[in-house]
């Protein structure tokens, strides 16, 4: 009995260096490992060696013997099968291996980086400690599952859960994956609604399912980083603020050029706005060294807020 | 023997191969080293390999693979010159990490990245798509950071907290700076508090680093900039319309509880009543304090000094 090592080798190469497709009974045959079994228990164990090998991504195809396709059989595309050459810089190789230390990837890499450093060289040791001293969390539930499904544009299912609301199923084209604001977005074309929506991540409730083949929907319109957050259309770019001196150098930094400081000491700033929201939690949360004075409706509602959040304490505090 | 093992190992022999055929007289030393492999197997691996080939397996069809003292010869194996293909899940990986990090700008390394992954993106035949955005304010303090990290220098921060709202200066031994949640934190030993500490970068006002050595050693494992509840924090307890309900995820909830019609009650604890008070500006009418009392006072407060400047 041959290891099972040594015969997957040999189907590999067997089917590689084939002219033409080899039939299963080819293959039972000729690739040292498999020729004295009975045929039943042949067909099971290749049909298992053939699972393996293209789980591990070799690309093991199904190709007619002649022009009549009355038989086919099994090849291996070198083309397919071999790396190509990616002409990675050896700074470039570098940069990669950092990245995937300083966003904990590396183990999830597998041996991606080691397959690129065949052409590109080994990554420059210095630049890439174990401990880059830089780290970003990009983490997220069901992101590989959903990466995949997007780039083979495979449709999705899951159950999603808005906050405060009932859990439901979701059919979705996967258009493409936004990382915003420290949480990620899938943007597609929801089935039921015939739309396009975005989900969050941490939303989806237990697991993402194929809801198709692949290749199921044509090629989506380009998503931007902005797609997941409804637009202020024709919103003011731009506020008139005044900052205590206490707190002007962080507003300067929000600013559109220099502050002019006042005689009592307050600085007035032209700060961009972007997102009202946004704009209106960073302004609040300066509480009382910001004043919001233009334009007219942002003010309104800065006034508004503190005067509810003033009400609904002050209210409180009186029915004691 | 079970049938992991043997694909892990089937796929290092393909990894291994063509860099063993451009290597030639490599030790098993640096091959054990290089691919992560005990030394016994890469020997009964190579072995094995000895006996593989194309059908016939006469003598022309075999690859050899010799080692002879402790060095390692692998010929007659041209249809293993090229590592296979990077599966899906290895380039998307890659292509995560790499975008990820060429969307933080100011780096020194974001335009290498930013070629790499078009090159990654190119032999790929899936058209992945990924938009990240990861600007913040505060991240042009990130390079300098860094450095402090990388050298293990004291750093003095002119920092504005934002659990007490002032702004002070202290003296701080940097581990790492983190991205989380969508903002920038060094996590470092404050020499102030005694204890470690998440500096948000947007937070910081003023830093320089100095020329004495940092004495602390990070810890084993970095530590998120998550908040634990710790002993003296305050329970809070908010009822939420359906506009504020966001708020439950920004803290770490004790418990959460739906009043219908989207409300929530959120009860969670806090270092710094002082934060939830700001909060609590932010969110108008769509918030109301259970408890405690003096969280509901500060808010009042707060709010009633603003709006003098708007009378």
């Amino acid at each position: 009995m041959t290891d099972r090592l040594e015969r997957l080798i040999n189907l590999v190469i067997a089917l590689r260096e084939t002219r033409r497709p080899m039939t299963a009974e080819e293959i039972r045959r000729r690739v040292a490992g498999y020729g004295q079994d009975e045929y039943e228990a042949f067909r099971r164990m290749f049909e298992r060696d053939k699972s393996d090998l293209r789980a591990l991504g070799v690309p093991i195809e199904m190709a007619p013997l002649d022009a009549f396709e009355t038989e086919s059989g099994y090849r291996i595309d070198p083309k397919r099968y071999d790396l190509p050459e990616l002409h990675l810089e050896p700074r470039e190789l570098t940069a990669l291996a950092l990245a995937l230390r300083a966003t904990g990837l590396y183990d999830a890499a597998g041996t991606g980086l080691l397959k690129l450093q065949v052409d590109a060289g080994d990554p420059d040791a210095r630049r890439v400690p174990l401990e880059p001293g830089l780290g970003l969390d990009l983490g997220a539930p069901h992101l590989q599952a959903l990466m995949e499904a997007q780039a083979t544009r495979t449709p999705v299912r899951f159950a999603y859960r808005p906050l405060g609301r009932d859990e439901a199923q979701r059919t979705v084209d996967p258009h493409a994956l936004v990382h915003r604001r420290g949480r990620w977005y899938l943007v597609g074309r929801d089935h039921e609604r015939d739309a396009r929506r975005s989900f969050r991540l941490d939303r989806i409730a237990g697991a993402v399912k194929a809801a198709g083949e692949p290749g199921a929907f044509p090629p989506p319109p380009e998503v931007g980083v902005d797609d997941v957050v409804p637009t202020a259309e024709g919103g003011p770019a731009t506020a008139e603020v005044l900052a205590a001196p206490e707190v002007a150098w962080t507003v300067a930094r929000r600013a559109r050029g220099g502050g002019r400081e006042r005689p009592d000491g307050w600085t007035a700033f032209t700060v961009a706005v972007g997102e009202p929201e946004d704009f209106l939690a960073w302004a609040l949360d300066l509480g009382p060294d910001l004043v919001v004075e233009e334009p007219a409706e942002l003010r309104a509602e800065v006034v508004a807020r503190l005067r509810a959040a003033a009400a609904a304490t002050a209210a409180v505090e009186g029915a004691r | 023997m079970s049938a992991a093992p043997t694909l892990q190992r089937l796929e290092r022999v393909l990894l291994m191969v063509p860099w063993l055929l451009e290597h030639p007289g490599v030790t098993v030393e640096e091959v054990s080293e290089r691919f992560g492999v005990p030394p016994a197997d890469l020997v009964r691996d190579l072995d094995i390999l000895g006996y593989c080939g194309l059908p016939g397996y006469g003598g022309g069809d075999l690859v050899e693979a010799s080692i002879v003292g402790d060095r390692i010869s692998v010929r007659m194996a041209d249809f293993f010159s090229r590592p296979l293909a990077l599966s899906l899940r290895e380039a998307l990986t890659l292509l995560l990490a790499g975008s990820a990090l060429a969307a933080v700008e100011d780096l020194p390394e974001s335009a290498d990245l930013a070629s790499a992954v078009a090159k990654l993106r190119g032999a790929m035949g899936a058209d992945a798509r990924l938009a990240i955005d990861l600007r913040t304010p505060g991240d042009e303090h990130l390079e300098a950071l860094r450095g402090a990290v990388r050298d293990r220098r004291v750093v003095r921060l002119v920092y504005r907290s934002g659990s007490k709202a002032e702004t002070t200066e202290r003296l701080v031994e940097p581990w790492a700076v983190v991205g989380a949640r969508g903002a920038w934190y060094l996590h470092a030993w404050c020499r102030a508090a005694q204890a470690p500490r998440h500096f948000r970068l947007d937070r910081i006002r003023e830093l320089d680093v100095t020329r004495e050595p940092a004495e602390r050693r990070p810890p084993e494992t970095p530590q998120p900039a998550a908040y634990t509840p710790e002993p003296g924090d305050e329970s809070v307890v908010l009822e939420l319309e359906p506009g504020a309900t966001w708020l439950a995820e920004w803290v770490v909830p004790d418990t959460l509880e739906e009043l219908g019609g989207g409300r929530l009650r959120l009860a969670f604890r806090t270092p710094s009543v002082e934060w939830v008070a700001r909060v609590l500006l932010r969110l108008g009418a769509d918030a109301r304090v259970v408890e405690p009392a003096g969280l509901r006072t500060r808010a009042a407060e707060l709010a009633a000094s603003a709006l003098r400047h708007y009378a």
